[in-house]
């Protein structure tokens, strides 16, 4: 093996990326705009949610919890309607969220009993109705917590009936998720789609057959064509990272070494599926069309955009099988919830599995398909 | 005389694979599957040679040469390059020899001087070398004042003699040249050839592949592939007298169509097929008599071909090789 070859590589793939348009907007362009559309469209997409309330109690208590709805950024309290209205009121999309006080709310805390509220969401929208519901389960936590501070008696005791309570991200902001999930997401593209691409575009022009009639061995081939990908990723998902812990505010609880170790099994899973997608394809655009077969399944199944939780039971367990879904969940552990190795072992077995088979089964069949 | 022999039982393939030879291939083959492509091929090609490789697309040459460059294994054989088994040590032969494909492999989206300083730097030419190296390749190529163009924008012909010249900026022993002529207009082809010549008049060997007839007659020493094994091989005279006994005669006609249906079924004719705008006919040896083309004439003229013109022609290698075919055929 040969540095100096290694080195020649690596600066030839380097100016041939520099000139290649559609792989420098696909490396620069792509992670700024899912800054953008994650970090504000999707994050901002569960405040000021029009809020119906239904006080039939008419006490001070209701109206101090109608008033704490009020007074969240989440909620805004546009009718006030009587019961039998709400349907048409949802159904015309005027209110998303409906509270329902009922009668005697007051009476039953006073007694010592648990008085259920009504949380009636419109579902049409499983991000509004999930997000939503779950404020409003907390602001009703609080209210609680609240008047029983200001009455002095134990949290034991009972009260305004809450049983959901949200961890590690109280606020629920999607950015939190998103941002963990944009960086595994990142390295997916730039290294999976982008190499992938590059290698292909060699194979279409010959100059692949060209570089293994010389001394180039497979391996420096590989080294030089992997490196500058994996930089430009580690670039990428730096910028991604910094901006999300301090533009968005992200919180960052964990260890670093376990950020590091979890990216570097994903990239070489990466690196990969990148190599096993160029070595069956002909064409840049069949190429392209592969990676889109592996990137939609991964973004949708993965959790990345929309919670395993959610899904059908039958449609979860493929989530297993899309190592994308290991690797948000290391980095989602790591951020938010400041989750060691061994909280995460199970995640990580499985990554560093994925990683030994298909980087492995690549370098293979890329070693084969080239000396053949 | 080295070359090869259909079917000699003397042949090349009782002899041992010769290390002085540029090339020595005993038995070579490989198989895809159950697809034989390249059939116990032998053949010699002495230093400083131009070893012309042709065949139809499919017939197994480029596989040779994948093989010959160390970039495929084989299924059975031996293959010597420059004196060593490429076969069991392929890395052993890789600065030695310069490899050209007909897509002229080139970093299109690199510049001329980024192409040649890769190719430089792949082959661990030193600083002075290269300087002296691209010096001659722009002049080669007639690239001077155009060294930071990308290659993508050269015109075929330009690209074509600045792949040879990446492909011989080492100053390999033995160059392969894959289709090299592929594409490219008859006048840069012509200057292309002067290129080769030039190469070869200092000791460099070289084995192309073609399927230009033309080109095949600028060789030194040729073989035929077809469905992977070598049908014939030899100088290209040698070959066009010894292969072709049979006389050949050119046909101008108005409708060529016609005659060529004519002729096909016509007794005395072993076979006819258009040559450019005109037909070929290879006549049976008892049948062509003293004078092949009037009797030919005559015979056209009697089916109603009353303006054919019929001249006795030397055989060219295209008779030669569609003759060959033709017999590989009927076998």
């Amino acid at each position: 093996m040969s540095l100096h070859r290694i080195r020649l590589l690596m600066w030839k793939e380097f100016l041939q990326l520099r000139r290649d348009p559609l792989l420098i907007r696909l490396l620069f362009l792509m992670p700024i705009l899912q800054l953008i559309l994650f970090g504000y469209v999707v994050a901002a997409d569960v405040k000021n949610l029009p809020t119906a309330v239904v006080d039939l109690d008419r006490t001070s208590t209701s109206r101090a919890l109608d008033a704490s709805f009020g007074a969240s950024d989440y909620f805004v309290v546009t009718q006030r309607p009587a019961e039998t209205e709400l349907q048409r009121l949802m159904d015309t999309g005027q209110i998303s969220i409906a509270i329902v006080i009922p009668e005697g709310t007051q009476a039953a805390l006073d007694r010592g009993e648990t008085a259920p509220i009504g949380v009636i969401v419109d579902g049409s929208d499983s991000q509004v109705a999930s997000v939503g519901s779950g404020y409003a389960s907390q602001i009703i936590a609080r209210f609680n917590a609240d008047r029983m501070a200001a009455q002095g008696v134990s949290v034991a005791a009972p009260g305004i009936d809450a049983r959901v309570r949200v961890m590690f991200n109280p606020t629920l902001a999607s950015v939190n998720t998103m941002i963990p999930g944009l960086v595994a997401a990142i390295v997916m593209i730039s290294i999976m789609a982008v190499m992938g691409q590059a290698v292909v575009k060699e194979r279409e022009r010959g100059t692949l057959e060209q570089m293994f009639v010389t001394p180039i061995k497979p391996v420096e081939y590989l080294i030089g064509k992997v490196t500058p990908y994996a930089i430009a990723a580690v670039v990428q998902l730096l910028v991604v990272a910094l901006v999300g812990i301090f533009w968005f505010g992200v919180p960052f609880a964990g260890q670093i070494s376990v950020v590091v170790v979890g990216l570097v099994l994903f990239m070489l899973t990466s690196i990969g599926l990148g190599l096993l997608i160029s070595l069956v394809s002909h064409t840049r655009q069949q190429a392209q069309q592969l990676m889109m077969l592996l990137l939609l399944p991964s973004f949708v199944l993965s959790g990345f955009i929309f919670p395993i939780d959610s899904m059908p039971a039958a449609i979860q367990p493929l989530s297993w099988f899309i190592p994308l879904t290991w690797a948000i969940q290391i980095l989602r552990g790591a951020f938010i919830k400041g989750s060691g190795f061994e909280a995460l072992s199970t995640q990580f077995w499985v990554l560093a599995l994925f990683a030994v088979v298909i980087f492995g089964a690549a370098i293979v069949a890329t070693r084969r398909r080239l000396t053949e | 005389m080295s070359g090869t022999r259909r079917q000699r039982p003397d042949g090349l393939a009782s002899t041992p694979p010769n290390p002085d030879a540029a090339l020595s291939v005993r038995g070579l083959t490989k198989r895809f599957g159950s697809f034989t492509a390249v059939d116990g091929i032998d053949f010699d090609v002495p230093r400083g040679q131009i070893f012309g490789f042709l065949g139809p697309n499919g017939s197994g040459k480029t596989t040779t040469i994948r093989m010959l460059t160390g970039t495929s294994g084989a299924d059975a054989g031996q293959a010597l390059v420059l004196g060593e088994d490429v076969l069991r040590h392929p890395e052993r032969i890789k600065m030695r020899f310069g490899y050209m494909s007909q897509k002229f492999s080139l970093f299109e989206d690199l510049t001329v001087d980024e192409n040649l300083r890769f190719y430089a730097g792949v082959y661990d030419l030193t600083a002075d070398e290269f300087a002296r190296q691209r010096e001659y390749v722009l002049d080669m190529a007639d690239l001077r004042g155009r060294e930071n163009e990308l290659t993508a924008n050269l015109s075929v012909g330009w690209r074509q003699r600045l792949a040879l010249g990446t492909a011989t900026i080492h100053e390999p022993e033995l160059l392969f040249l894959d289709e090299p002529t592929g594409g490219v207009d008859p006048v840069a082809r012509r200057q292309f050839w002067d290129l080769l010549y030039d190469l070869a008049s200092r000791g460099v060997t070289l084995f192309v592949t073609t399927h230009y007839m033309d080109e095949a007659s600028n060789c030194n020493q040729l073989a035929f592939i077809y469905r992977g094994r070598l049908i014939a091989g030899g100088a290209p005279h040698d070959i066009r007298r010894e292969l072709i006994t049979e006389q050949v005669v050119e046909v101008s006609v108005g409708d060529v169509n016609r005659a060529l249906q004519w002729l096909e079924r016509a007794p005395g004719v072993e076979e006819a097929y258009l040559s450019g705008a005109r037909v070929h006919a290879v006549l049976q040896a008892d049948a062509a008599g003293a004078d092949p083309a009037g009797t030919v004439t005559a015979a056209l003229r009697a089916a109603g071909f009353g303006d054919a013109a019929v001249v006795v022609v030397e055989p060219t290698l295209e008779d030669v090789f569609v003759n060959l075919v033709a017999r590989e055929q009927g076998r």
